[in-house]
């Protein structure tokens, strides 16, 4: 049984640059629910990083009403704030965006630091299980510029389910990286969905948007359309 | 090749005005004020005396138990040294007078010394009228002769040659005119006319000697240690002859501008360690300006690496920059420190009551250039192979393809440490030796002397004349003038003393009765200021009776002994009892003359204020009169009306007898004080400057480092960061660097703090507390530093922040 575990209400978000209004999000109201893995995609440009920051919390709505897990999180505090993103949501961005000067280890240790009700000794055993599942486990003393592309994105992956989030947001997590290395970060987002996560991922990639089971498509700040993926029927939204 | 390089660099600076004139300023501040602080020092130090082999005159004098004076030579010791040590020629000997000089218009006070005969060929000078001296000049019971000085050949005999021969009273003897000095000769110091020193070796004993200052050259092949080496022996040698006279009492050569310092050293060394730091100050923030715009173009540079643009056409291009605005800053640092050493010129003449030091010319000389040169030089060097490192040793692949965050790079994070720590630790070693010094002036400012000070006219007379020898003339004088001018217009009190509270006084050595002293051992004899004053002027002065009673009628008799002490004089020698009643002598006076105490009065400081703790004794001048006096008088009209009533009395009394320097109490009080407040407003300035460059600076290098963190900023807090959580990093990171600069800095800040307060008498306390103080506010100011640029970057949205360029 799935319950919503994010509700979007008419969401809107305006950019004011000099004197410029950018309407970058209109009139979004959208429901994911627990265990979902859901692709976003849409031309270059049409809002899609900006709708996945507002999910994550990394940026504020200019009007309309934000749920995530039954609470209302359109007004509550930057700590809160904070505390949100780092229990409840990890990112996987584009660029890695790794710590150049923090070794994988250390980096993927990062957001588990932040909180206050872990133990060292959790904490390492939460980021070996990590990096144990994205086969990185023998780099853990690397810095990142000593690993390739797809290494550093399996780390940032590693850095993202660390601390067991309820929700995965990726922004084109594949877009910097070669089919083969693609092919793993995807599969690697697979398993993790077959494990129970709820996965949001930006992509313009038809062949990563197919690996999701429900395919929104946004165009201009709006969705133009949402549908589950017919390839895994056996999966419906209410399975 | 190298002039397309230049015009890049040009290009690159006339593209950002604001860039170019901060980074010029900056310079122009750094070289301008160290320079500046070099050529002061070197001018009133080092400066070579303006003739041939000035460089190699030196001075001989005496030093007490290691404690250098420079006061002279006894002059048998003298002798001795001359036959014994090698490395020196061409000894003379001098002593330093003041001479009243009777003319057509009036008698007037000059500077003069009684010489030897060598001293004109001594300093390669000859006589431009007339010849110098002979040594028969020098025996007892030779025709009295002078030399004159040029202003005074052309002042008072209107440059005619025929002055040759003529006579000239002096002290009251008739002196026959042998030469004229050129103008601007003015050795050993503004001196106006040369008398030769009479001596006669035959006769003088160890005890009875004169002191004289000594003056020889010092060979090439030998360096002041050794000679001062050799000297120790030789002195050794005597003191082992003569335990009587000579314990504790060694000799030295010093330089003659170089033995001005004195005691000084310490606050001279740290100036110019000062201004050291103020330069690399300054030329940190620049080279670090130029590196942060090397880092914008990183790309750019690495692109044109990429392309093959050989690494020697780089540096070549970033050392242009540093030239450009180097050689620019320097030249306006240059114009404006001629400006300042100008000005200095007519401060420092304030100071004296004489014309300061005639070598003392303050200006852009040959010494002040080669620096300047030598500063830009380095200044260049520092400030443009700061950037020319970072960016010629980088890796340029990495900077094309750094994926990461954080991409600060190590090599780049590690330089922003080192200058910020550097400035740290300059600014806090900085102000924290400044502190000491303003404090130190403010405090010697504002020290008590005793008297009170406001509304009283001072005028100094010297009895010289043959007709004062006697002691009954000399109170005959003073008590004739204190009761002429008392009946004058504009005067309500008159006090008469051998030297005012404030001024520079006698100094004598002391026994007390009752006390032992070990014979052999000249050296343990207390000393005090020994100040000889009309009775009732104490009070009338303002200094304070504390106990027994003050000088009166009574005490008047040039056969009676009473004296009067100060507080400190009670505290040092009679801690547990009263000391009046008691009885003292003088070293040097016959051991039956005691001397008994009827008074206690409150502290007094003579001459330096830097000597307030030595006590003072007062004697009824009715029993001990003295060649020099000083007359105070506490005026009902203004200063002129004063004077006028001062010279006619005078007049009327001894048309013979000039007074001289005639000026408030105050006026002479600020002269003590105004060295001290001209070199501490001087290091304020620096210390501002140096606040000002650290703080723009720390506040640059840390607003760079946070900037180019903003995306690991936003990337840590998407992962779920608090705003406190970065905030706090940063502090502690900041912090860290504070502590890495500032305790090393607090260190040497306090190494100099203290041995200033050796000098000038301020309290550990007091160096600690500024010390505490200037380290915490640079710590305010690096925290600041940290905290704005973090809030700034923390105001994005994390979403922005990830986007962040
Ligand atoms: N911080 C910002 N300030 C102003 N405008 C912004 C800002 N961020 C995004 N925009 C604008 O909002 C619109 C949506 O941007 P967004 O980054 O969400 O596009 P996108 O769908 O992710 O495009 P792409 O596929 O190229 O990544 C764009 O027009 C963009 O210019
Ligand atoms: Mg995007």
């Amino acid at each position: 049984m799935s319950t919503a575990l994010i509700k979007l209400d008419n969401i809107e978000k305006i950019f004011y640059t000099e004197e410029v209004e950018t309407h970058a999000l209109s009139n979004i109201s959208l429901t994911i629910d627990k265990g979902e893995y859901v692709s976003i995609s849409g031309p270059s440009g049409c809002g899609k990083s900006t709708l996945l920051s507002l999910l994550g919390l990394l940026d504020t709505n200019t009007s309309g009403k934000y749920n995530l897990a039954n609470h209302d999180v359109s007004d509550i505090s930057k700590s809160e704030r904070a505390r949100i993103r780092n229990m409840e949501i990890g990112f996987i961005f584009q660029s890695f965006n790794l710590i150049s000067d923090l070794n994988v280890e250390e980096n993927v240790d990062l957001p588990l630091s932040y909180r206050k009700d872990l133990s060292k000794n959790q904490r390492q055993a939460l980021v070996q299980d990590a990096l144990a599942k994205v086969d990185m486990s023998h780099r853990s003393k690397h810095f990142p510029s000593q690993l390739s592309g797809g290494q550093q994105q399996r780390v940032a992956v590693a850095r993202a389910i660390a601390g067991n989030p309820s929700i995965i947001l990726a922004d084109e997590p594949t877009g910097n990286l070669d089919s083969k290395n693609a092919q793993a970060v995807m599969d690697l987002l697979d398993k993790l969905h077959s494990e129970g996560a709820t996965i949001c991922m930006v992509t313009h990639d038809p062949r990563s948007a197919e690996k999701a089971h429900r395919n929104i498509t946004i165009l201009d700040g709006q969705v133009i359309s949402d549908q589950l993926n017919t390839i895994h029927d056996q999966q419906s939204l209410v399975g | 090749m190298i002039i397309q390089d230049f015009n890049y660099a040009l290009r690159l600076l006339a593209k950002k005005p604001g860039f170019t004139a901060l980074t010029t300023l900056v310079m122009a501040a750094g070289i301008g004020l160290s320079v500046y602080m070099f050529s002061f020092f070197n001018t009133i130090i080092y400066k070579d005396l303006p003739f041939q082999d000035g460089d190699s005159l030196v001075l001989v004098s005496s030093s007490q138990n290691g404690k250098r004076e420079s006061n002279g030579i006894n002059l048998l010791d003298y002798a001795e040294v001359r036959s014994s040590v090698s490395g020196l020629s061409e000894f003379g000997a001098y002593q330093n007078a003041s001479v009243n000089v009777s003319g057509r218009d009036g008698a007037r006070r000059y500077k003069a010394i009684y010489t030897e005969a060598n001293i004109f060929a001594i300093t390669r000078t000859k006589a431009t009228v007339g010849g110098g001296f002979s040594p028969t000049d020098n025996l007892i019971g030779a025709e009295p002769v002078t030399v004159i000085g040029y202003n005074m050949w052309q002042n008072q005999f209107g440059g005619e040659p025929n002055v040759i021969g003529q006579s000239l009273p002096i002290n009251g003897s008739s002196h026959r005119i042998i030469g004229v000095m050129p103008q601007g000769y003015l050795f050993p110091n503004n001196t106006q006319l040369w008398l030769p020193l009479k001596v006669d070796y035959g006769q003088i004993t160890r005890e009875s000697a004169q002191i004289a200052h000594g003056i020889a050259h010092i060979h090439d092949s030998s360096t002041l240690a050794q000679v001062n080496q050799q000297l120790q022996v030789v002195m050794q040698r005597l003191e082992l002859k003569h335990p009587d006279t000579n314990n504790g009492i060694s000799a030295y050569i010093d330089s003659i501008p170089g033995s001005r310092e004195g005691e000084a050293y310490s606050v001279i060394y740290s100036m110019h360690i000062v201004a050291v730091l103020i330069l690399l100050l300054a030329s940190i923030n620049v080279g670090n300006l130029l590196l942060s715009r090397a880092v914008e173009r990183g790309k750019e540079t690495a692109i044109r690496v990429a392309l093959g643009a050989p690494r020697s056409r780089l540096i070549s291009q970033m050392l242009w920059e540093s030239i450009i605005i180097c050689s620019f800053g320097g030249l306006i640092g240059l114009l404006v420190l001629a400006w300042g050493l100008t000005i200095t010129q007519s401060i420092v003449a304030t100071f004296f009551v004489d014309p300061p030091s005639f070598w003392w010319t303050f200006g852009v000389d040959a010494y002040t250039m080669k620096l300047f040169f030598t500063i830009l030089i380095s200044t260049i060097l520092v400030t443009g192979l700061l950037p020319a490192w970072k960016n010629s040793g980088g890796d340029f692949n990495s900077v094309l393809r750094d994926g990461t965050r954080g991409a600060l790079g190590k090599k780049a994070g590690r330089l922003n440490r080192i200058l910020v720590i550097s400035e740290i630790f300059i600014s806090v070693t900085v102000l924290i030796a400044a502190g000491v010094m303003v404090v130190a002036a403010y405090m010697q400012s504002n020290e008590d002397i005793g008297a009170d000070i406001q509304n009283t006219l001072i005028a100094k007379i010297l009895l010289s004349d043959d007709n004062y020898v006697s002691g009954e003339k000399k109170v005959q004088f003073a008590q004739t003038l204190q009761t002429s001018l008392a009946k004058g217009v504009g005067i309500e009190d008159v006090m008469i003393s051998s030297a005012l509270p404030g001024d520079w006084s006698r100094r004598t050595k002391f026994l007390l009765a009752g006390k032992e002293y070990t014979k052999d051992n000249n050296t343990s004899y207390p000393r005090a200021n020994y100040i000889a004053i009309m009775p009732g002027a104490l009070g009338t002065l303002g200094v304070e009776l504390k106990q027994g009673r003050y000088f009166d009628s009574s005490d008047s008799g040039l056969e009676k002994k009473t004296a009067l002490v100060s507080e400190n004089f009670t505290k040092l020698h009679y801690p547990n009892e009263s000391p009046i009643g008691k009885q003292l002598r003088l070293s040097d006076d016959d051991p039956a003359d005691w001397i008994t105490i009827v008074g206690v009065v409150e502290n007094t400081i003579q001459g330096s204020r830097e000597d307030k703790h030595i006590p003072t004794i007062f004697r009824p001048f009715t029993q001990d009169p003295r060649q020099q006096l000083t007359v105070a008088m506490h005026m009902s009209a203004d200063v002129a009306k004063v004077t006028d009533t001062l010279r006619q009395t005078l007049m009327s009394i001894d048309p013979q007898l000039p007074s001289f320097q005639i000026e408030t109490y105050e006026q002479n009080n600020a002269r003590f004080t105004a060295p001290i407040q001209f070199v501490s407003s001087l290091v304020a300035l620096f210390a501002l400057a140096a606040l000002v460059l650290a703080a723009s600076g720390i506040y640059g290098v840390m607003a760079n480092t946070i900037s180019q963190r903003t995306q690991e900023i936003g990337i840590k807090r998407a992962l779920g960061a608090s705003e406190k959580t970065i905030t706090r990093e940063f502090m502690i990171t900041g912090f860290t660097q504070f502590l890495i600069g500032g305790i090393p800095g607090l260190l040497a800040g306090c190494t100099m703090g203290f041995a200033m307060s050796q000098i000038f008498g301020t309290s550990n306390l007091a160096v600690f507390i500024i010390a505490f103080i200037m380290t915490f506010l640079i710590g305010a100011v690096v925290m600041l530093a940290t905290y704005l640029p973090t809030r700034a970057a923390l105001s994005m949205e994390p979403s922005e922040a990830l986007h962040y360029e």
